[in-house]
């Protein structure tokens, strides 16, 4: 059989509409961007040149918030913080202390990622609404400290730090003062494009929206929000060096709360996780309330309380949100059966000779007296299992038996309080998930877990993303066809057999020497049932992928796996081929009505 | 020597009492965060904002008064701040209930605290108010003290026994109990989740105003003061343990006899510093709180 | 006309379909049996009657009135009333206390109420010597006893019962099933998802079971050993075929 069989549809296809409109939306906030900072140089209006400074740097660090708070799930309210942090680092190294000027910028730049730094430590242990108000105490600190701490940065008087050279014109009237603060936003910008579209940018995602399911692809969370914390303050310390040249001085009145609250508040107004969200957030929030109300100063956070207030109530979705909303619903493609199917993988696998490993006794994983409890509960209870290259192995009991239990003991969700585990030669009875995960074990979870951020094709490559193997090259082709028919394929539109299905190919590229499936056929339909069963079989024969099948449809267990092992409150109580274990009377209370059986 | 000695003790004393009576605030600040996570698991942001409103209530009709003016006053804006909040839940749980975007209370009570901030900045400027209420000064173990400090420890007890009874006695506090201990066992009962969950936000804002009011006179009624508050009353909650109003007891008075202690010994600006720093402690070495949830330990 | 009628009910959790076309009848008086193995459906099927699940597509019709996808609450004030697997029951409070919030179904009547009250206790007296005892501190059959005596206050006209014999000691069983029949006796259409189809079986009118989300077969209580024996067979022979 040859790849050419594939079965690509003989028909032209339709061009999908893109899956996200990412780029577009980078090219027309560049655009806005650079004309926002020419127009009043080029007008020569220095208050409007000064606005837009301000407004730029603004944008930066809401640029970056909106990378930290969706594209790695961290809900920081205090980012201006960092932003403060940059602009004192600068000016206290600079002004005060008359440092070399790349001496002040690598300061305040240090200083801002220190502070990101111990932002990201309690976000190692706690999310969603307890990191959301340590950072809020930081925002409501860190103007008390600025004032309270006037030996270094000299209290309420702030420090002034004019910059003349910056501000004269270089060409047309613009200031290069004003081109850095145009380029700001921009880099902001291209970096949240470029590390959406890298594999960094993929795996945090991944963490933010299923950290279990990071873990099982050998990321490590804890790392991935570290990063973004770091990433992040690393920016918005730049563009707290560069507040203090468009401002000339900084006081704690810059940074008090408000600040924060307005980088927060313009990204879900602008749209949560859109490119462009964080310029017209910016505009919606901070700059048309300024100029409207440049005499009723008061009234801007009554504005900005109720813009966010109105937009998370009616259109959660933000300004471009809901824009790129009604433009998915009306271009969406995908769906129905060809929305996914697997014929050129399974075609490519049934292209490759039988593996050999299957008659090698050496087992890949071997469990020795493995115990977990939870408090007097014993989950699993002296459990012994050896698992062979290639095999199908059953994993079978009533609710509570211990199945997932153990399988979290396999894969490193849950430590064994007692036992050893070794797999692939290596003792892993201490490793974390993401070790085992990075060592060749994969897994899939009962619901099946799809990134509805991601095209369905990111969606197979976050799998592809985790792999350590070479890529064979026939695969690559295969691949190759599955970009193109699936990089705009929405995910939302998938039946919940073909996420099962894109799951098991997502496991299967992760080129995963074991693989651990949850209850995989719940909710398949007859003939999902069978697609899925001949592919696990496939994986197995073809690649000599050991199979853990744990699953409550005997039918389905008992055709297709090699050995059972069979589980009651913990304790392994029977193992066997199916066909020795089918007359085993100790099994018998599974199968309804069972209990007839030898009464 | 022993003038000294006694000087110090006065000092201590005052320093405890301060510390108690404001951690008091915190503790019942907790106590009404717990009422509403209980019932629908979300945190009101808008909480110290309430509260303050409360404290302004006070500024506005019961400044200088006697008890005659003043109780009828309490009920009155307890009752208005209620309905407020209820009104205020209702809006937040408005788009939890479309399931899919379920963090978006996270943003709506933060930005209704911005906007109660920012209305009473309106009316009665940045600068913190005073308030002269009806309960006379008195000396406690030779102190001389606000009378709003006692009645702010003992509002924090009343409070504490007054929703003890509620949810064990009365059929809705019983049902906003169930709810919390096992919310489809509740809802399969038939218990009205949603009027629950509203008549919780109404309590909260009840415990949050009418004590806002009570204590005006031993706080600066400022409207960016609430903030203040909410943190420090989630700190209060955190120690505790969230959703544990035994644990707020504890949890309050700790967290304001730390910031009373910092304020005399390092310096009154560092008090909020005083409780992010106790705050990530607890976080980072007993995320549970030092109880725990009531509702998991078996006694 | 039946008192309980779905027809042809499709539901899952998110998007995972578990029960597929799904169609029964329940009389008032009758009470019919669900089996099936672990993960077969039995108890979405429960939840999706109920309202937990949102059914995709199907009814739910209950004495004449169309009750498909109303929320659980709302179902339970209808009169349809699930009690959950697990003996779940408010723990921290107490078993009277458990017992009170059963009204919340119905109309609060404290003398109907004391009435029903005195009925339960007769029937189980260890709720009466346990009244102020917090229902954590009870046992699993007692718990499901009382979870029993929650529902049974606001008198349902629909009961579904999930996995009744689930963490109950096996002495506890006849009792409570007796009081279900009992109850169904009264006029109440009650269905008993079940895996100890033996203990179960005596006690019920009709029985179904349920397999990968679909009927695999329904017949009267009594033929239910000697037609599940046959479909087993049947399956059994499929696998090694």
């Amino acid at each position: 059989m040859t790849l050419s069989t594939t079965a690509t549809p003989a028909s032209p296809k339709p061009r999908p509409g893109r899956f996200d409109s990412d780029l577009p939306q980078f090219w027309i906030a560049v655009a806005i961007l650079v004309a926002m900072g020419i127009i009043p140089a080029v007008l020569g209006s220095s208050y409007w040149e000064h606005s837009f400074q301000l407004m730029n740097i603004y944008i930066a660090v809401t640029i970056l918030q909106n990378f930290l708070f969706v594209d790695a799930g961290q809900k920081s309210f205090g980012q201006g913080v960092l932003l403060g942090l940059g602009a004192y680092g600068f000016a206290v190294a600079s002004g005060i202390n008359d440092l070399p000027v790349f001496v002040g910028v690598l300061t305040g730049i240090v200083v801002a990622v220190a502070g990101g730094l111990l932002f990201a430590l309690p976000a190692l242990r706690v999310q969603g609404f307890h990191l959301g108000f340590v950072t809020l105490s930081a925002a409501v600190v860190f103007p008390q400290l600025l004032l309270q701490m006037d030996s270094v940065t000299q209290g309420l008087n702030g420090i002034s730090m004019p910059t003349p050279g910056l501000s004269k014109p270089l060409v047309l009237g613009i200031s290069p003062l004003s081109i850095l603060c145009t380029l700001l936003p921009i880099a902001a910008l291209a970096f949240h494009y470029g590390i959406r579209n890298s594999r960094l940018g993929r795996q945090m995602r991944t963490a933010a929206e299923s950290p279990e399911a990071a873990r099982s692809l050998g990321i490590n969370p804890g790392h991935m929000s570290s990063l973004a914390f770091i990433l992040a303050a690393l920016g918005t310390g730049i563009c707290g060096v560069l507040f203090v040249p468009a401002v000339s001085f900084v006081t704690p009145q810059s940074f008090l709360m408000d600040v924060s609250f307005i980088f927060f508040f313009s990204v879900v107004v602008g749209g949560r996780g859109q490119l462009l969200g964080p310029i017209l957030g910016i505009l919606a929030v901070f700059t048309i309330p300024n100029m409207l109300l440049v005499d009723l100063a008061e009234y801007k956070p009554l504005i900005y309380g109720f813009i966010t207030l109105i937009v998370v109530i009616v259109f959660p979705d933000g300004i471009v949100g809901t824009i790129e909303e009604a433009r998915r619903k009306r271009n969406q493609t995908g769906g129905g059966e060809r929305a996914f199917h697997l014929s050129a993988l399974t075609n490519w696998l049934n292209s490759l000779p039988d593996h050999a490993a299957s008659e090698t006794r050496e087992p890949i994983i071997s469990l020795k007296g493995a115990t977990k409890r939870f408090g007097s509960v014993v989950a699993v209870d002296r459990v012994d299992l050896e698992l062979r290259p290639g095999e199908i192995h059953g994993l079978v009991g009533a609710n509570g038996s211990g199945k997932t239990s153990l399988l979290n003991v396999l894969n490193g969700f849950s430590r064994m309080n007692e036992g050893s585990y070794t797999f692939d030669k290596r003792d892993v009875s201490r490793a974390s998930a993401a070790d085992i995960a990075r060592h060749g074990l994969g897994r899939t979870f009962q619901n099946p877990r799809i990134f509805p951020a991601f095209s369905v094709w990111n969606n197979v490559r976050v799998g592809l993303d985790a792999r350590q193997s070479e890529l064979p090259k026939e695969l690559r082709a295969v691949l190759d066809s599955m970009r193109d028919d699936y990089a705009s394929g929405l995910p939302t539109l998938l039946s919940h057999g073909q996420r099962r299905l894109l799951e098991v190919v997502r496991v299967a590229l992760k080129d995963s020497r074991v693989v651990l499936f949850d209850e995989p056929a719940a909710g398949l339909s007859a003939e999902e049932r069978e697609e899925f069963s001949s592919l696990i079989w496939l994986l197995s024969r073809k690649l000599g992928t050991t199979i853990v099948l744990v699953e409550h449809d005997l039918d389905l267990v008992w055709s297709i796996a090699d050995r059972i092992t069979v589980l009651e409150t913990g304790k392994r109580i029977a193992q066997g081929s199916p066909e020795d274990l089918a007359k085993d009377p100790a099994v018998q209370h599974l199968f309804v009505g069972g209990d007839h059986a030898h009464a | 020597m022993l003038n000294e000695m006694f000087a110090n003790f006065d000092m201590i004393m005052t320093i405890l009492l301060r510390g108690a009576a404001v951690g008091s605030l915190f503790a019942i600040i907790a106590m009404s965060f717990n009422v509403v996570h209980n019932a629908t698991g979300i945190l009101n942001f808008a909480q110290g904002t309430i509260f303050m409103l409360g404290a302004f209530g006070a500024y506005l009709l019961a400044n200088r008064v006697g008890f005659a003016v003043w109780i009828p006053m309490l009920i009155l804006v307890s009752i208005v701040i209620g309905l407020f909040t209820a009104a205020q839940g209702w809006l937040t749980l408005k788009p939890l209930r479309s399931g899919v975007e379920q963090n978006s209370w996270l943003i709506s009570t933060m930005s209704v605290s911005v906007i109660i901030a920012a209305i009473l900045t309106l009316n009665f400027g940045v600068f913190g108010n005073m308030v002269r209420g009806p309960v006379p000064r008195f000396e406690i173990l030779g102190v001389r003290t606000d009378g709003a400090f006692l009645l702010a420890i003992g509002s924090m007890f009343a409070w504490y026994f007054a929703l003890r009874w509620f949810l064990r006695r009365t059929f809705s506090g019983l049902a906003i109990s169930a709810l919390s201990q096992d919310f489809d066992a509740a809802r399969a009962a038939g218990l009205n989740v949603g009027r629950l969950q509203l008549l919780a936000f109404g309590i909260s804002g009840v415990i949050a105003g009418s004590v806002g009011f009570m204590v005006a006179p031993m706080i600066s009624v400022s409207p960016d003061a609430g903030l203040r508050y909410v943190l420090n009353g989630f700190v209060a909650a955190v120690v505790g343990g969230i959703g544990n109003n035994t644990g707020t007891l504890i949890g309050g008075p700790l967290v304001g006899i730390t910031a009373a202690l910092t304020a005399f010994y390092i310096g009154g600006a560092y008090q909020d510093l005083a409780s992010l720093l106790l705050l990530v402690a607890i976080l980072m070495f007993l995320p549970q709180g030092l109880f725990g949830r009531a509702a998991a330990r078996k006694v | 006309m039946p008192m309980l009628e779905v027809k042809n009910l499709t539901a899952g959790y998110g998007d995972i379909p578990v029960v597929r076309d799904i169609s029964l009848t329940v009389e008032p008086g009758e009470i019919l049996l669900i089996g099936g193995e672990n993960g077969a459906g039995k108890s979405t099927l429960l939840r999706a009657i109920s309202g937990f699940n949102t059914p995709t597509s199907g009814s739910v019709i209950m004495d004449g009135k169309n009750v498909t996808g109303l929320a659980p609450e709302r179902a339970a004030h209808e009169g349809l009333r699930l009690v959950l697997d697990n003996h779940r029951v408010f723990p921290e409070l107490t078993v009277h206390d458990n017992l009170r919030l059963g009204q919340a179904a119905g109309r609060r009547d404290p003398d109907a109420f004391a009435k029903t009250l005195e009925e339960i206790h007769s029937v189980f007296p260890i709720l009466k010597e346990k009244a102020q005892a917090r229902a954590r501190d009870l046992s699993g059959g007692q718990q499901q006893i009382l979870a029993l005596g929650q529902a049974f206050v606001a008198r349902p006209k629909v009961l579904l019962c999930d996995e009744p014999s689930m963490g109950v000691a096996q002495m506890l069983l006849p009792p409570i099933l007796a009081f279900l029949r009992k109850w169904a006796e009264s006029g109440t259409a009650v269905i008993i998802v079940e895996q100890h189809l033996k203990v179960t079986q005596p006690y019920t009118d009709r029985a179904l079971i349920v397999s990968r989300g679909q009927v695999a077969l329904e017949c009267p209580s009594p033929e239910l050993t000697d037609r599940l024996a046959a479909w087993n067979a049947q399956r059994m022979a499929a696998a090694h075929g």
